[in-house]
């Protein structure tokens, strides 16, 4: 039985990598024939200012959402595991109310009601805040479930051997956590670049408002998001290959 | 080797199903109408969820005249160009706009109402006119693609504009305050107006040239576009747009005639 994980052969390899980019590329070509759909990017030049600066925005918003639903996320992990119960059943109730419901309705709930209630007008903030919350839920999620898989004993023989509790927390249990959560943490900067996409819908002139706006003006929408999706992709394959490394790199943990 | 004989044959098979369309000729297909059914009371939905307005009517009413089902897809509007071009379509009544710019991507019927845009201002932004719209520091809301977004776009370059995928939130913007105004054709202001009266003002004074709606074909498609023609026309001497107006509209057109506003299906 041949090992599945083992590298394949760099001739067999590339082989197999071309005939499945012809193949794909054949039946996309396929179907925009089938539908008489011809694409013209002629619009790019004109209007890659705009496209640039909503680039830049959907990075921005990513970049500052992680920041602070990481914050939010160890927060919540911490208040789960909590004996002030009022505080324990509040971040478990966070983080089912946020996984448990679409991020859509979130987003108008938030930026029309708590928003305006609140008086944060500004639609960057207000949305950086609204993708940190849902995405915090998540994060929350992860580093709860890192922190239970280690075993009590670890914290036993670390008694043992007489480190205190905040040492132990240092030295023993953090660096662990860290090896075990940033892999599925990268993973999670993709998804919120991706959800940062709905943010378009209160009007954030991110990429994905930018596409819309341009496709309104200009009615080439096939050609906007096939690009759009391009772009999305520049962003969160890197990320991606980042975690694929982080992955490699820890497995040697369990 | 055997493995890529297998891929590639399932591409030729893939290649020849796409290239050979079944042969059925138009007139025994149904038509499809796309249209957004988020414009009450052109296109919109009843309580049990069926497509209801006077665009489905309409469309419901050409079907007939010339012997074909009509099949209502609910499309957002900005997959309504597209559903034409791609064929998912093959007409598009949804109280659409002629536009040059639309024009270089379908075709139009002779237009069958027309219509104005006008403003729904926030209370306190102190707007009554256009002007104090188009000012820096002003913030107008728009729907994404619609004739309001195109005549903010052009005309009021000094204030702000806020892109918004659907109508409520636009209402929501101004009711809030998030946007001075929200420019809209005077129908759907209107009404919007009714159930904000005490955050709203709505300003009806014309702002520019008479909007004309069309019925919307693939680029083309002159079958169609002629017998839309014939129908519009036959459908009008008929009274055909008075009954509509009766059915959905009794209400708007008796405070239309009060403010003194032509009415949609009066075209000069």
């Amino acid at each position: 039985m041949q090992n599945r994980n083992e590298k394949a052969l760099p001739l067999k390899a590339a082989l197999n990598l071309l005939l499945l980019t012809v193949i794909i590329v054949a039946v996309f070509w396929l179907s925009l024939t089938a539908v008489g759909v011809t694409f013209d990017f002629s619009f790019v030049s004109e209007y890659r200012t705009r496209i640039g600066q909503g680039f830049l925005m959907t990075l921005l918003i990513s970049l500052a959402s992680f920041a602070v639903s990481l914050l939010l996320g160890v927060l919540s992990a911490l208040g789960q595991g909590s004996r002030v119960l009022m505080l324990r059943y509040l971040c478990g109730f966070y983080v089912k109310f946020i996984r448990g419901t679409p991020l859509m309705m979130q987003i108008y709930l938030f930026f029309y009601i708590i928003g305006t209630a609140w008086g944060i007008d500004n639609r960057f903030v207000a949305g950086v805040l609204i993708l940190s919350i849902f995405e915090g839920a998540y994060i929350s999620e992860i580093i709860r479930g890192s922190l239970l898989s280690i075993e009590a004993t670890q914290w036993e023989a670390a008694k043992a051997v007489g480190f205190s509790h905040s040492q132990t927390l240092r030295l023993v249990i953090l660096p662990q956590m860290v090896t075990r959560t940033l892999p599925a943490l990268t993973g999670q900067l993709a998804s919120i670049i991706k959800d940062s996409s709905l943010l378009s819908w209160i009007a954030v002139i991110e990429l994905t408002q930018t596409m819309r706006e341009i496709s309104a003006d200009n009615f080439k929408l096939f050609e906007c998001y096939f690009l759009l999706g391009l772009l999305y992709l520049a962003l969160t394959l890197p990320v991606t290959l980042i975690t694929k490394k982080l992955e490699k790199k820890f497995s040697y943990e369990t | 080797m055997k493995k890529i004989a297998i891929v590639l044959s399932v591409c030729l098979l893939l290649s020849a199903a796409a290239g050979c369309a079944p042969a059925v000729t138009d007139s025994e297909k149904p038509l499809v109408v796309a249209m957004e059914l988020a414009y009450p009371p052109f296109e919109t939905k009843d309580s049990a969820g069926n497509p209801s307005g006077v665009s489905v009517d309409f469309a419901k009413a050409f079907g007939e005249y010339i012997g074909r089902k009509v099949i209502i897809e609910n499309i957002a509007w900005d997959g309504l160009i597209p559903s034409l071009q791609t064929g998912k379509a093959d007409m598009i009544v949804s109280s659409m706009t002629i536009t040059e710019k639309r024009k270089e991507m379908v075709d139009f019927s002779d237009p069958y109402a027309n219509a104005l845009l006008a403003i729904l201002a926030n209370k306190n932004s102190g707007i009554s006119s256009i002007d104090d719209l188009n000012q820096p520091g002003k913030k107008v809301a728009v729907k994404t693609g619609t004739t309001g977004d195109i005549y903010a776009r052009e005309h009021l370059q000094n204030a702000g504009r806020i892109e918004l995928a659907d109508e409520s939130a636009c209402v929501t913007e101004v009711v809030q305050g998030k946007a001075d105004a929200f420019i809209y054709d005077q129908l759907t202001i209107y009404r919007n107006w009714k159930t904000h009266e005490d955050a709203t003002v709505a300003v009806f004074i014309p702002f520019q040239d008479v909007e004309q709606w069309g019925v919307a074909v693939r680029k083309g498609n002159t079958e169609l576009l002629d017998k839309l023609n014939a129908f519009i026309a036959k459908f009008r001497s008929e009274g055909g747009f008075d009954k509509l107006t009766q059915k959905y509209l009794a209400e708007e057109k008796a405070a239309f005639e009060e403010l003194g506003f032509q009415w949609f299906f009066d075209l000069k």
